[in-house]
């Protein structure tokens, strides 16, 4: 089956996952070992947790690996190569980037800027093609939330360079 | 009788006019949030938790309340219309509910899926108002050890019963206890796993890993694969009502789904999934039309719907009596408790008696409201799921970044929130289940804080978890989960059989 197209990939993906699982497991080690046990009597300390959350997530990550290498779980590597196929990154990297660009613009341009432009832009990334309709559903949108957070819930909304325009 | 008495006074608060309004505004916005698809109600609940922010503990559960079962009833309408379920408890309700409406039955199905999931909400609402208060009483005899037993054995059945592989299934459960380690340790107030990181000190909400794995998570699965165009929403034609063919069909199978339902949601097996599998093969086995399973039988929606609503009240004993949540869910209710300064347990019924009966009372009134307001406006549902794709998703990053941001003000946190998202997609991508890492999150430190408290009770004797009998006896059952879907495989083999004997699973359809 490894001829087929996204197959290779898919495994890999899946052995990836394994070694991250395994990474995490050492990380939680090397915290459990960061952790100062204070004076006092405690029949368990506050490192054993974590100490057995990384054992554990190594054990699980090594068996992982063993199924998608010696063992491999032949259903599972099928699942993986139709997602591989079907994925299409640029969308999906854009998407996040827009995303994070969101999070940096809300304080500096405020909600209802920051809405008006990512709304939009994300649905564009994400295959709109009726640009003038988005922009003005985050307009909306972006307006809509931010009054009814501020002035109906009392949850503060920054208002960035609008502040002395909005209410 | 006490618990009437006490029930009336519940009634007596949530049907003031103003609690009354909240209560219709938590079932609106729950269906309008639960029926975008992609949504369940666990993202639902985390989405519209800063709408309750400035209300009083008793107007924001009654909210919650309306919510809670809006956002349920709005992801089966998904279900049938979209054959895209919002969680995998829907996942039953799609395959007979999906075929009915290709066959121009999608009225009858949205109907039977509406007043099952009346039915059985009032049933066991019921069983919630006596249930309930027997538990919390019990639940007062219990000590760390028991605690610590109960929540392994919700532990192992979320891992090991729902999905494909129970290694994946505890692979994931073990990732949320590494989350929900991140933090300050309550018992000793050392920082955990937070590598210097000051934002880190608080440790990471469950509002935010569950808006991060739910919402970005699967807006960027959905993202990466857009470009393979659009399911068809199928229209509803015809009357929207049932014949009165579908009603002697539907009626037994409501009454067996509540019956399947209340109690194993009530047992922290891990939510809805399990019953509403249950009842749909427990309906296809009486049927007298065996042959219309898989068609469109309408049996398919009218019990598993019944059991999951059902279901998703048990898991509110739990809740409530023993402050422990068994599914994604409830872990989101339970930090809308902390957020409002209260801790569910068997002392919530002593210490805010008002708040608790008020909620059940609500539990009713809502569960009427979302009939009366569900079958005339069924129309009005599908018009929502024609909203082009690429705009919902966009949309549902705006809220799912309003959720978390006006939660805290902070930046960080929701920076936080999308790489857990990030981890979502690859989560999904790779078919590992995600209720797993919401509940380690969230019991996780729970777990760990009754097992240090039973060991420094025993004086670090691990043996304290197998003399108690209560302990012993949940941490036997907790084995029997793990080793129970294997039994058809180790029979088999004994058998001498060389034909490979699936793994019992729920949650899922079968492998193809």
């Amino acid at each position: 089956m490894t001829d087929r197209p996204g197959s290779r990939r898919g495994v890999l993906e899946a052995r990836l996952a394994a070694l991250a699982v395994i990474g995490l497991g050492v990380v939680a080690i090397v915290g459990s070992t960061q952790v100062r046990t204070p004076g006092g009597y405690a029949a368990v300390g506050a490192n054993a947790m974590p100490a057995v959350v990384g054992v554990a997530l190594i054990g699980l990550g090594a068996a992982l690996l063993l199924r998608a290498t010696l063992r491999l779980d032949l259903d599972h590597a099928e699942r993986i190569r139709t997602e591989a196929v079907a994925t299409h990154w640029p969308t999906t990297g854009l998407a996040l980037a827009g995303l994070v660009g969101y999070a940096m613009a809300l304080g500096p341009l405020g909600y209802v800027v920051a809405t008006s432009v990512f709304l939009p832009f994300e649905a564009r990334i994400l295959g709109s093609r009726s640009t003038p309709r988005d922009l003005l559903v985050g307009i909306g949108l972006g307006v809509v939330v931010y009054l009814a957070f501020t002035q109906l819930l009392g949850v503060r909304l920054p208002a960035g360079f609008l502040e002395p325009v909005l209410p | 009788m006490d618990v009437i008495g006490s029930l009336l006074g519940g009634f007596a608060t949530a049907l003031q006019p103003e609690y009354l309004l909240y209560a219709a505004i938590g079932v609106t916005l729950g269906t309008l949030v639960g029926v975008l698809p992609g949504i369940g109600p666990a993202l639902t609940v985390a989405l519209l938790l800063p709408v309750t922010f400035d209300l009083d503990p008793t107007g924001a559960f009654i909210m919650f309340a309306g919510i809670y079962y809006g956002g349920m009833y709005g992801g089966s309408t998904t279900s049938i219309l979209l054959n895209t379920p919002g969680e995998s408890a829907s996942i039953v309700t799609a395959l007979e509910g999906f075929q009915m409406a290709k066959r121009g039955r999608g009225g009858p199905a949205l109907a039977t899926a509406a007043i099952g999931s009346f039915v059985a909400g009032t049933i066991s609402t019921l069983a919630i108002t006596f249930f309930a208060p027997v538990v919390a009483g019990v639940a007062l005899l219990f000590q760390p050890a028991d605690y610590f037993a109960l929540m392994v054995v919700a532990f192992v059945s979320v891992s090991s019963l729902v999905g494909h592989s129970i290694l994946r299934g505890l692979v994931s459960l073990f990732v949320g206890l590494f989350i929900g380690l991140i933090g300050i340790d309550v018992l000793s107030g050392q920082p955990r796993l937070t590598f210097g990181v000051t934002e880190l000190l608080d440790g990471l909400s469950i509002v935010v890993v569950a808006v991060g794995l739910f919402a970005v998570g699967e807006a960027l699965y959905a993202a990466s694969r857009l470009r393979h165009g659009q399911d068809a929403v199928v229209a509803v034609k015809g009357r929207v009502m049932m014949n009165r063919d579908d009603i002697r069909r539907s009626w037994p199978a409501w009454l067996r789904g509540a019956a399947i339902g209340f109690p194993l949601g009530a047992l922290p097996a891990g939510g809805a999934e399990i019953p509403s599998f249950l009842s749909y093969n427990i309906e296809k086995r009486l049927s007298k039309h065996p042959d219309e399973f898989g068609k469109g039988a309408i049996e398919g929606v009218a019990g598993p719907e019944a059991a999951n609503n059902a279901a998703f009240s048990g898991v509110l004993v739990p809740l409530l009596t023993l402050g422990l949540p068994t599914s994604a869910t409830a872990a989101i209710m339970l930090a809308a408790f902390q957020i409002f300064n209260l801790q569910p347990g068997p002392l919530l019924f002593s210490q805010a008696p008002d708040l608790v009966w008020a909620l059940i009372a609500s539990l009713y009134i809502g569960n009427v409201m979302l009939l009366l307001l569900n079958l005339p406006l069924v129309r009005v549902w599908v018009k929502i799921l024609e909203i082009p794709r690429p705009l919902l998703y966009a949309g549902i990053l705006v809220f799912a970044t309003l959720g978390v941001y006006s939660a805290a003000n902070s930046v960080v946190d929701v920076l936080i929130m999308y790489a857990i998202g990030v981890l979502g997609f690859f989560m999904r991508r790779l078919d590992f289940p995600v209720g797993p890492v919401v509940l380690g999150t969230i019991l996780g430190p729970m777990l760990e804080a009754q097992f240090r408290r039973a060991m420094s009770i025993a004086q670090g004797d691990l043996g304290v978890f197998l003399s108690r009998p209560l302990s012993s006896t949940l941490l036997l059952v907790a084995l029997a989960v793990l080793v129970v879907p294997y039994l058809p495989r180790l029979v088999a083999r004994l058998r001498g059989q060389r034909t490979a004997v699936p793994r019992l699973t729920f949650g899922e359809a079968p492998e193809d």
